[in-house]
């Protein structure tokens, strides 16, 4: 989050002092009670009331930040009770770091919670590493000259993202279970006499998973480069062909260098997101033949807490995520403090 | 604006915000009075609809058809099933309604530690006043003491209370575990003998390959696992071990009689040969491959296509497939002659069962919900309510009557619902589908094979004498020759000494404490992994090696802990049976 706030909060300041300069625009349709010409009088006076204005219009803002990002945190307390719901919190007993020192009292505990990262942090890389993906099938699709096949496939993959994960899951299970299309049809044909296992496996967990997430998410993911590409000066295709450039040639070295802004500022978004690779796919894809490489932060804090019925103890790992990331973003900071010379905090 | 009220603007929502966070505490328990009588005609008044959250249920929303409208005539309640099974989630739902403050006017859940949280809380009713008046409930006053002990008043109502002996078995006719083959395909096998468990596989197999397919054509399999209900322990894993006597207390295996205690991860326990059975079982092509991902449901509707040859649970084979129908061309699960085998049998609870009723803290008119739950407990409320698979026999008059020989006999219409598939209630009964006006609190108050007062025969029909002349068919006829003229499963085990009683003790664990609570749900996790992949394991090496990993992985999470106090748990388990068994027995 930090990391994209640097920017705007240094462009905005000049515009604000800007802004208070020429106090009437902003300020005036601030306070409609009073009379314009009163305010034309003194310079002091209107800056110290558009800064007052000005704040007032962030307040809201400020007061839901507060009340999502901040009040939320008292729940944190919940890690150092025994909480049980029906005695509430204040009749839970305290028990102080009871609940971490558990998370990291056995070598097995530790290595399960360690396996658990790798998968998350494995995940996440897969996801960066594909990230390109979109740009290319943006690139390709914009190529395409038939409105009508282009607007085809662009829906077709567009609409995966807007099936939520149960009814994927539902469509894994029918193509792939044991007894799924998939199986049966190469039973029919004599290729196989065992069902292949594609759900029920610990093989290439990461792998399917990332394929199952492509599929739902390139087309939407491609959507924010179709716009990029609008917006590239047309000039620059027409001097590249007059220089006699190919289409591949155009792709090459007019789309794509212009499309890189867009993606580093998504990329950069998605690694601040990193811990954050949400649940519900591995929750419904999970089972006990790929728990251990399936199980990624968000899903085991839900395992201990929900079906294990441990919310104090998913609480304080939850926490451990918040430490996590904090270190992430430090660490993020150190390189770009090394590669641009400037720090993002 | 100025900066007061710039400031009230920031305030105003967080206060209310922090108010909102403030509010979730519990609800406050009304001062006991004197006593109420909840002697009225509760039929005038008011009309009310209680929430009840009954986590036994199997089914959400309103009580419908015959049952609802028994009890909207006789006290004007709807009831609003709130069931945790369907919502899914584990304790879930149960968590975020107590967190909220109310959990629901009408409550059915596990006694000990949630009873006993929900009383701390203030989260149910104390229900002495109105206890005197409960004239059903009187008879039982016994269980209900022992269910308040130590509590500053009644919040508790016992279920499946009981007057038979602790020591004599609480089952019906047949008892809740035993291998059930279908008994058509045993036959077609020349009945082999089967000495012990393992000697079930070679039987099965022959049995598979006489019949691949079941009669719709797709593939029958001798053996069909499903995951739903594992805890501990992966469900199936455990089911074979009661037939040698053994019923799980966490991570243990304890003996009917208490002469053995096993620890599940134990490679010479009874949990792991099961698991081996299986491993075995997959290797010879014996086992469903959608085992991995099916559900009960799924799996049920196999059993009815016929589509698996062995179970567990009469309730699982039996219900499913046993229809006249099928019975009738001599087919069925039945239970087989193990010569090893010791089933383990629950005996009747004199302090009741595992589940107990209580009223909200919050209800509105607690009063009427007494006089609700008192009914329960009376020969009518017995008879309609109870589960679904219970036998309950229904309504008086409507599923069944007193004959003139002053015995009580299904009516034609009890006939057609319980034995021809089911049928439409007379509209004055309230119209649709009978199974499906059953009452969907799926408790029972008072146990199914206690004598109603009112007839002097069993409330389960399945023991009266009339029902027993009627339901021979060519599969229990033939059952019943080969097992040297049985009447009935249980009669078989009783003569050849194949039944161990678990004196109904009514004993609970103590609560978890959270560390223990903790432990256990990730080693329970850990285990049912590595159970669920021995199974499917591609040898015995591999099933080894997840074996030792299995060990590993839960003595590294701290299994011991838990073991130990399930150990002193299941040894305390064993001391109430026999001091309720010197008792009453």
């Amino acid at each position: 989050m930090s990391l994209t706030q640097g920017t705007p909060a240094a462009t905005g300041a000049p515009a604000a002092t800007q802004a208070a300069a020429t106090p009437l625009p902003v300020a005036g349709r601030g306070t409609p009670s009073r009379r314009p010409g009163g305010r034309r009088r003194g310079g002091r006076p209107s800056s110290a009331r558009s800064s007052k204005t000005m704040f007032l219009l962030v307040a809201p803002f400020l007061v839901l930040v507060f009340l999502f990002s901040y009040l939320p945190l008292a729940g944190w307390a919940t890690a150092f009770y025994d909480y049980k719901p029906a005695l509430g919190l204040a009749g839970s007993e305290f028990v102080g770091l009871q609940w971490f020192e558990m998370l990291v009292s056995s070598p097995v505990q530790l290595q399960q919670i360690g396996q658990v990262l790798t998968n998350t942090l494995a995940m996440s890389f897969l996801g960066f590493a594909t990230s390109l993906l979109p740009v290319f099938f943006a690139m390709l699709l914009n190529e395409i000259r038939a409105p009508w096949f282009r607007n085809a496939v662009q829906t077709l993959t567009t609409l995966p993202n807007f099936i939520s994960w149960v009814l994927v899951y539902l469509i894994a299970f029918s193509l792939f279970s044991s007894t799924g299309l998939v199986n049966s049809v190469l039973g029919d044909w004599g290729l196989i006499t065992a069902p292949l296992k594609f759900l029920d496996t610990d093989q290439h967990v990461w792998l399917t998973m990332l394929l199952w997430s492509l599929w739902k998410g390139l087309g939407w993911g491609a959507i924010m480069y179709l716009a990029a590409i609008t917006s590239i000066d047309p000039a620059l295709y027409e001097s590249a062909r007059i220089d006699g450039a190919n289409r591949f040639q155009l792709m090459r070295y007019i789309t794509f260098p212009q499309l890189m802004p867009t993606y580093v500022v998504l990329l950069v978004l998605s690694i601040a997101n990193m811990l954050n690779n949400g649940m519900e796919q591995y929750y419904v894809f999970q089972n006990a033949f790929n728990k251990e490489y399936i199980q990624v932060l968000d899903l085991y804090v839900y395992n201990i807490g929900i079906t294990g019925n441990s919310l104090s103890m998913a609480t304080a790992l939850g926490m451990l995520k918040s430490l996590i990331s904090v270190l992430l973003l430090v660490a993020a900071n150190a390189v770009a403090k090394r590669a641009r010379g400037t720090s993002i905090i | 604006m100025n900066s007061r009220k710039a400031a009230a603007v920031i305030a105003v929502p967080l206060l209310g915000a922090l108010s909102l966070t403030a509010c979730t505490g519990p609800g406050t328990t009304e001062e006991a009075g004197g006593p109420v009588s909840i002697d009225q005609d509760w039929s005038q008044a008011e009309p009310l609809t209680i929430d009840v959250f009954d986590g036994l249920a199997n089914y959400m929303g309103t009580q419908s058809g015959w049952f609802g409208k028994v009890v909207k005539d006789k006290f004007n309640l709807e009831l609003n099933v709130i069931a945790p099974n369907v919502a899914g989630g584990g304790d879930t739902l149960y968590n975020t309604r107590v967190a909220g403050g109310d959990l629901g006017d009408l409550v059915v859940v596990d006694k000990g530690e949630k009873l006993d949280e929900l009383v701390e809380g203030g989260l149910v009713l104390d229900a002495s006043p109105y206890v005197d008046s409960m004239t059903n409930l009187a008879p039982f006053d016994a269980a209900l003491d022992h269910l308040n002990e130590g509590k500053d008043g009644v919040y508790g109502f016992p279920t499946a209370v009981s007057s038979i002996s602790p020591t004599e078995s609480s089952e019906g006719l047949e008892p809740t575990f035993g291998p059930y083959l279908r008994w058509d395909l045993y036959a077609e096998a020349g009945y082999p003998e089967i000495g012990t468990l393992e000697d079930l596989l070679p039987v099965l197999a022959d049995m598979q390959e006489a019949h691949p397919e079941a009669d719709n054509g797709q593939k029958a399999y001798a053996v069909s696992l499903f995951k739903d209900w594992d805890g501990n322990m992966m469900v199936m894993g455990k089911q074979p071990t009661t037939l040698y006597g053994y019923d799980e207390i966490g991570f243990v295996l304890a003996k009917a009689d208490g002469s053995d205690y096993q620890s599940i991860v134990d490679p010479d326990s009874e949990y792991v040969r099961a698991l081996r059975f299986y491993h075995e079982a997959n290797q010879l092509g014996l086992v469903d491959p959608e085992s991995t991902t099916q559900n009960y449901d799924t799996m049920f509707s196999k059993y009815q296509n016929g589509q698996v040859l062995l179970s567990w649970w009469p309730w699982l084979g039996q219900s499913a497939y046993n229809t006249d129908e099928n019975m009738a061309d001599g087919k069925g699960f039945e239970l087989v002659p193990m010569a090893d085998q010791q089933i383990f049998s629950y005996g009747a609870e004199v302090y009741g069962g595992k589940q107990v009723l209580a009223i909200g803290a919050g209800a509105e008119d607690p009063a009427r919900l007494a006089a609700f739950i008192d009914w329960l407990y009376s020969p009518e409320g017995v008879t309609m309510n109870g589960s679904q698979t219970g036998a309950s026999a229904g309504p008086q008059d409507l599923t069944w009557e007193v004959g003139e020989n002053g015995e009580p006999a299904l009516t034609e219409f009890g006939e057609q619902v319980f034995l021809g598939g089911g049928a439409d209630v007379p509209a004055e009964w309230g119209g649709g589908a009978y199974t499906d006006g059953v009452s969907t609190l799926n408790v029972q108050t008072v146990l199914p094979k206690d004598v109603d007062p009112s007839t002097g025969f069993p409330y389960n029909y399945t023991f009266w004498p009339s029902y027993q002349d009627k339901v021979a068919n060519p599969l229990t006829e033939d059952w019943s020759e080969r097992m040297g003229g049985a009447a009935s499963t249980m009669e078989y085990l009783q003569a050849n000494d194949q039944l161990l009683v678990a004196p109904g003790s009514s004993f609970t664990a103590p609560a978890d404490t959270s560390e223990i609570e903790t432990i256990r749900s990730q080693v329970k996790a850990s285990i049912v992994e590595h159970s669920w992949k021995m199974v499917f394991a591609k040898d015995d090496a591999e099933f080894d090696a997840l074996l030792a990993s299995m060990k590993e992985t839960a003595e590294g999470l701290g299994y011991q802990t838990v073991l130990d106090f399930d150990m002193a748990n299941a040894e305390a388990q064993n001391d109430a049976r026999e001091a309720v068994a010197n008792e009453f027995g």
